[in-house]
């Protein structure tokens, strides 16, 4: 017994020490079909000019439910099997940032803190009194403002930003994961399945060992 | 499983083993399930379901070749004297009308497989002839000498604008 | 018509002997707690990890052009191939939880003194071959901490004497983990699970010998030993069932707790992760490694760490039965193992500061300190409890065994015997 409340103790005090030096933003992503939507409709006007997510093609986008003209609209001449690639080049991307962007299939997954991280990165981007702009979360980054963060004057502008930025996150999270609700929804039936079993084991066990003198 | 001597008699306690080892079971069988479906054709491979080929620059009398699932379709564009041959009779084993298995009587699309075990014909005028085991098709695709069992199949296929044709879908 | 074919086999195969008296009859002491489930546990993981590595290997490429790659196509094409991996990759973290829980037992109820010292070192092998498998495994997905994880450990084989350098080129078939390394930890990983089931089977075979131990420690007449079928049938298929519920949590809903983010990042050679970290079964070893400053003192440390176990047997002078039951010191020496476990698992996990690197030499110093007390401690302990009164059928256990110094091999009984 003791040795359990030891380890949660340790639990919690791990926590404090594995969050990253900014802090990040907590948001529910939003597995909505709508959402997911309308962050495709933001990734593809801006943020494929520069990211790939080479593991999700077109028709992934198509079976998901997206509208099929908008589908047609971004691939262009390209395949339904094409998967979306980013519109720079490597060499050019080099040129203008130093680094190519990272390919934002797994990027929910790829970073500690997942999609809060994505999300508190996004909107992180602020001005400094230099006119610099920086981001809280990844000082270290490249990437511009692309949401405009930085350059958002009234709350109303910020608001619409981090709704925008959230449904982003919940697209990036389902390219990321697009089997998620599937496998929930098979997990319920697994584990109330499970439940039943093992009461039935529970009282089979007991009737058996009731023979015991 | 639990059905042994062991166990003992009254009703109540055999319904409990029983019930239990019949909910066991379903789900020993429905665990299976996820095992013998990951060997299906995953969804990238379904996908690959339709092909498109360019009908423009075959003559009559034309056949080509195209890769469709990974199989060979036998396109032919037919000549006037061809269609009227193939109209004239219902080929051989697996009587057919040459007007059920073409849109288009010009054009002609089959897959390449003889029925018989699988090989390739070869086109050998007037039809194909499988050199395996010497299965004839007709012009029509239709097996005029086994031992072929059936008429080469038609694939699902459509054409569209710009004397194209697209196999896979109707 | 089933009992003609049965007799049939019978005449040419010990079929229904060997049932009866290994599987079904098999006398197995009655008052076994929920503890003796897991090692039935860990035999069902075995198979669970085999069949979906099977069918995970279908799909799989080992090449590092197309591995990260062929993992995605697992995720997100194949016909539930999301739920063959994540089965696999919980389940590697559950038959490590299973494993480290069976070895907790053996060495609380001190099943590892004779006539088992055979079944702890066929254990203690099952172990190594297990981490082994395990770390060739996490190579596979080619992710950044497969790619870091390898090369950190790969590395250390240069504390080989004379030979380091060329030990390690040799492993790895190149001069840095690459495409030769992928390829060879594919076909061993593939293999090693099946030296596993060999060896449980040796690890089976040496059980049936002895038999369980118990947790009263004190020899069970025969008449206390009971079948296992049913009772232990239907016991660890209802331990199975509540493992499988924990489990399945896991699987469907926190897969990728388990998974190191930096997983998810395609393996680049040219840049390392700010926090290169083993899955958390290696962590406590891993504290241990870097506990010591000296590489080649590290590495002999780390692996004098899993190896200590074997020297249980012997360490463990008591002639007190029942491992920690009757043993109040012997119990607390245990928790405090424990603890120290769990405090190295935690250092081996957080980046190092001047403050938990000291904090993990310590938990070292007694990691290893602990094996050597049990060696004083257990005698002293036993002459003081044989002062302060033992209970009755432990007092007599004792003397018949003073007696007997050999275990004779025909004695069916079970229980702690010495």
């Amino acid at each position: 017994m003791k040795k359990y409340i030891f380890l949660l103790i340790l639990c919690r005090l791990a926590s404090p020490v594995l969050a990253t030096e900014a802090k990040l933003e907590s948001i529910r992503v939003d597995t909505g079909a709508a959402a997911v939507q309308r962050g495709a409709d933001t990734l593809m006007s801006a943020c494929n000019s520069c990211h790939s997510l080479k593991y999700i093609r077109y028709r992934d986008l198509a079976a998901f439910g997206m509208d099929r003209n908008k589908i047609d609209g971004w691939r262009g001449v390209q395949s339904m099997d094409a998967a979306l690639a980013g519109q720079m080049s490597d060499d050019a991307a080099i040129q203008t940032f130093g680094i190519i962007p990272p390919d934002l299939s797994l990027m929910t997954k790829a970073r500690e803190g997942g999609a809060n991280y994505v999300y508190s990165y996004l909107i992180g981007y602020y001005n400094t009194p230099e006119g610099i702009t920086r981001n809280h979360v990844f000082p270290e980054t490249k990437m511009p403002d692309v949401m405009g963060m930085s350059a958002a004057t009234g709350q109303d502008q910020r608001t619409e930003i981090q709704v925008k930025a959230r449904e982003l996150v919940s697209f990036l999270a389902w390219a990321a994961d697009p089997h998620k609700e599937e496998r929930h929804k098979l997990g319920y039936y697994v584990i109330g399945y499970l439940l039943v079993l093992t009461t039935l084991l529970f009282f089979v066990k007991n009737q058996i060992w009731s023979r015991l003198k | 499983m639990a059905e042994s001597d062991a166990l003992g008699d009254t009703g109540r306690r055999d319904f409990l083993v029983r019930v239990t080892t019949a909910v066991s079971g379903v789900g020993v069988a429905a665990a299976c399930l996820p095992f013998v479906a990951s060997m299906n054709p995953s969804s990238d491979v379904l996908a690959k379901a339709t092909t498109e080929f360019d009908l423009s620059g075959m003559n009559p009398g034309d056949m080509r070749t195209v890769a469709w699932q990974g199989k060979p379709v036998f396109i032919l564009r037919r000549s006037l004297e061809q269609i009227k041959e193939m109209e004239a009779s219902n080929g051989g084993f697996a009587p057919e009308p040459d007007r059920q298995r073409v849109k288009q009587p010009e054009w002609l699309v089959v897959v390449g497989v003889c029925t018989h075990m699988g090989c390739v014909p070869n086109r050998e005028g007037p039809g194909w002839l499988c050199h395996c085991h010497g299965s004839q098709f007709d012009d029509s695709g239709r097996v005029l000498r086994g031992p072929a069992p059936n008429n080469l199949e038609v694939p699902p296929y459509h054409f569209v604008a710009g004397n194209k044709i697209v196999i896979g879908q109707a | 018509m089933k009992n003609r074919v049965i007799k049939w086999i019978d005449q040419r195969f010990p079929l229904t002997s060997f049932v009866k008296n290994e599987l079904t009859g098999y006398p197995t002491p009655r008052n076994l707690n929920y503890w003796w489930n897991f090692g039935f546990l860990a035999g069902f993981v075995l198979v669970l990890q085999v069949a979906t590595g099977i069918f995970l290997a279908m799909h799989y490429k080992a090449d590092i052009t197309q591995s990260f790659d062929s993992i995605q196509h697992i995720m997100r094409d194949v016909n539930y191939g999301w739920l063959l991996r994540f089965m696999h990759s919980t389940g590697a973290s559950a038959f490590f939880l299973v494993i480290y829980i069976h070895m907790a037992r053996t060495l609380y109820y001190g099943s590892y003194r004779a006539p088992r010292e055979l079944m702890w070192w066929t254990g203690q092998t099952l172990l190594l071959l297990l981490m082994a498998t395990a770390f060739m495994g996490y190579l596979l997905p080619w992710g950044q901490m497969s790619f870091w994880g390898a090369t950190v450990i790969t590395n250390l084989f240069r504390a080989t004497p004379f030979i380091g350098d060329q030990v390690v080129i040799w492993l790895r078939g190149d001069y840095t983990v690459s495409d030769a390394t992928l390829t060879r930890f594919f076909a061993l990983h593939y293999l090693f699970p099946f030296l596993i089931i060999g060896a449980v089977v040796v690890h089976l075979v040496a059980l049936h010998t002895v038999k369980s131990s118990n947790p009263s420690g004190i020899n069970l007449a025969d008449k206390e030993n009971i079948p296992f079928h049913p009772y232990f049938t239907i016991k660890d298929f209802f331990g199975l069932g509540i493992f499988l519920i924990v489990y399945c949590v896991f699987v469907f809903f926190l897969p990728d707790s388990l998974i190191e983010p930096a997983n998810n990042i395609p393996a680049n050679p040219m840049q390392t992760p700010n926090h290169i970290v083993p899955e958390w079964y290696f962590l406590p070893f891993y504290a241990i490694l870097r506990s010591v400053p000296n590489m080649v003192g590290g590495v002999v440390a780390m692996f004098l760490s899993v190896m200590m176990f074997s020297f249980m047997p012997y360490l463990d002078r008591s002639r007190i039965p029942g491992g920690a039951l009757y043993r109040p010191i012997f119990r607390l020496q245990y928790y405090l193992f424990i603890i120290d476990m769990l405090v190295l698992g935690y250092i081996g996990y957080i980046p190092p500061t001047s403050l938990t690197i000291l904090i993990g030499q310590i938990a070292t110093f007694c990691y290893f300190g602990s094996f050597f007390v049990v060696t004083i401690i257990s005698r002293a302990e036993e002459r003081w409890l044989i002062k302060r009164g033992l209970p009755p059928g432990v007092e007599a256990l004792m003397a018949s065994e003073a007696r007997e110094q050999i275990v004779l091999p025909h004695r069916r009984r079970s229980g702690d015997g010495l």
